[in-house]
């Protein structure tokens, strides 16, 4: 169930519904919500919803675990093991085709006869991360940063919670917890989440969609084809359509999961704006660079011991940032290049002259080369495998007289219009929300429906999944 | 003994996508219920064109074959009221867009 779709808007008005009739009664609310939750899961498979299930029970298990024993080391095992069986969960689901063909490959190559037998297991929607938030949680109550959750409904609404549940944001314990021991007090800002909702809908539905099956998807489906512009086009295309894509998503979570009373964090900030490719992670999928940072770079050692051991923790960190995304070489590759960036910039930056440019042609220069940069390992992330991300690159050494084939004018313009939304004053949506504010429901409900059947006569017909949810 | 106090907990440093100054107004969530059946309606009024094909998609359901006949029904309401121009305006606008050259 998609978020720009007819069936999800009866399934969100059903569960509006049930939230207003519920009034005060904040339990029984959540019992809604976790029940809609579990029915929003099914519709993809409903058999998964035994693993969410599972991945839940293990971690409010290990919460209870930790929140009994005083003892350090027995707190240690308690982390180590629940840890250890998120991620053998996540492994065995995502990740053991990659390493059953990986492992055959290296074996005929090494002339051994015997191959590992291959088991095509199906990737569940959203499993990256449902366990990243388990992690998240007994990491959290291990180190003293959230309280052990004792209500068994708290767990089962923190790890399945509809709006993020398939896309993220990945929302910590530490901030999403404390929300359900009572009430919010404060109003729920429907004209904020009506602008998000409105702006994240014509980021996916117009913008993302046409540029996938306008450009994208046909000039990365045979790169040879193609000539120089429409490469180098396609892959402008890829950065701003994957950007629609996934902000649209998040934008979205955050408005659904404002209306049912609940907050989330940011998840994006303008970040092909950034100077730095350190910048650059501290605004792109935000939830996800800080749970990299917080349960990962920081506990390797973080910057502390040293500046090749900080290299070296960056190249780590970036690379498992990488095949989170995916199991495959070209994650690897994509995540290497990040790390290395990293490392790379952190070596130089004493002659860059710190985080930031001083001078205006420096900010621009800056920020032209981090963009190529994310560019560059865009096409390892969007091409069907490593040898056609090769063949991709290797096709910017020709044909460059050819012209452009596959991007029309309509194209470039929707690249311009994403692109011009990275340097826009930030937070342009608070005045136009603030503005809305004071519209009677009816009022937002007609701006809404009118918003929104403009925007769908817009786009092109049938939606395309969300790129985040493969992960 | 005295009960051990408990560990204070840190808050997380995240910001909210929403800021502060957005949470006013009597947002509540009969508003919510209001303001979304009343896009759901005006939604249905204006991209009547999409219920037909989106019916279909309910193949093997119980309720397919009358929600199926409803909304082309619907839809042709819509039309004979001439609510279906501005989709079909806007539509046809972006093919002329897309075939530009």
């Amino acid at each position: 169930m998609l978020f720009p779709t007819l069936g999800f808007l009866l399934f969100f008005l059903c569960v509006a519904a049930l939230l207003a009739a519920l009034g005060e009664r904040f339990t029984a609310k959540k019992a809604v919500l976790v029940i809609a939750s579990y029915y929003f899961y099914a519709q993809w498979d409903w058999h998964f919803c035994f693993l969410l299930l599972f991945s839940s029970a293990l971690s409010y298990l290990a919460g209870l675990a930790l929140g009994a024993t005083g003892e350090r080391r027995r707190k240690k095992i308690i982390l180590g093991v629940a840890v250890a069986a998120h991620l053998l969960l996540l492994g065995t689901f995502k990740y053991l085709d990659f390493f059953t063909l990986s492992a055959n490959q290296l074996a005929r190559l090494l002339g051994l006869e015997r191959e590992l037998p291959f088991i095509e297991v199906i990737l569940p929607v959203g499993i990256s991360f449902f366990t990243f938030h388990g992690i998240s949680y007994v990491t959290d109550v291990y180190r003293g940063d959230v309280a052990v959750c004792r209500q068994p409904l708290d767990m089962l609404l923190y790890m399945s919670f509809f709006p993020q549940l398939v896309a993220g944001p990945i929302v910590r314990a530490a901030y999403f917890l404390p929300q359900l021991a009572r009430p919010a007090d404060l109003p729920i800002p429907i004209a904020a989440a009506l602008v998000l909702i409105l702006g994240g809908l014509f980021k996916k539905v117009v913008i993302a969609n046409y540029l996938a099956t306008g450009l994208v998807d046909p000039v990365f489906a045979a790169p040879t084809s193609y000539g120089g512009p429409d490469l180098v086009l396609a892959v402008y295309a890829y950065a701003v359509q994957i950007y629609c894509d996934f902000s649209a998503y998040t934008d979205m979570a955050i408005a659904l999961a404002a209306l049912c009373g609940f907050r989330f964090p940011r998840n994006f900030d303008q970040p092909y704006r950034a100077q730095r490719l350190r910048e650059f992670w501290q605004r792109w999928h935000i939830s996800l660079s800080t749970w990299l940072r917080d349960y990962l770079y920081k506990p390797l050692g973080g910057n502390r011991r040293g500046r090749f051991n900080t290299y070296r923790n960056l190249l780590v960190t970036m690379l498992l940032g990488g095949i989170w995304h995916g199991a495959g070489w070209k994650f690897v590759m994509w995540g290497a290049l990040h790390g290395g960036g990293l490392a790379v910039e952190r070596m130089i930056m004493p002659w860059l002259g710190g985080a930031r440019s001083t001078s205006f042609a420096g900010r621009v220069i800056a920020t032209v080369i981090v963009f190529h940069f994310v560019c560059f390992a865009w096409i390892f992330f969007r091409a069907e495998d490593f040898t056609v991300a090769t063949l991709y690159i290797a096709g910017f050494a020709g044909g460059w007289s050819g012209g452009v084939h596959q991007a029309g004018p309509l194209m470039v313009g929707l690249i311009a219009l994403g692109m011009v939304g990275q340097f826009t004053p930030v937070r342009l949506f608070e005045p136009i929300a603030a503005r809305l504010q004071s519209m009677p429901a009816w009022g937002l409900g007609v701006t809404a429906g009118i918003a929104v059947a403009a925007i769908n006569a817009l786009g092109p017909e049938g939606v395309a999944p969300f790129i985040y949810f493969r992960f | 003994m005295p009960a051990k106090p408990a560990a204070p907990i840190r808050s997380p440093t995240v910001a909210d996508a929403i800021p502060a100054a957005l949470y006013r107004g009597r947002g509540s969530p009969r508003r919510v219920l209001a303001m979304c059946a009343v896009g759901a309606l005006v939604l249905a009024v204006f991209a009547s064109r999409d219920l037909p094909s989106w019916s279909e998609r309910l193949a093997g359901l119980p309720y397919a074959e009358a929600a199926q006949r409803l909304a082309a029904e619907w839809d042709d309401a819509m039309e004979a009221l001439g609510l279906t121009r501005p989709h079909e305006a806007l539509r046809s606008a972006l093919k002329q867009a897309l075939e530009w050259r």
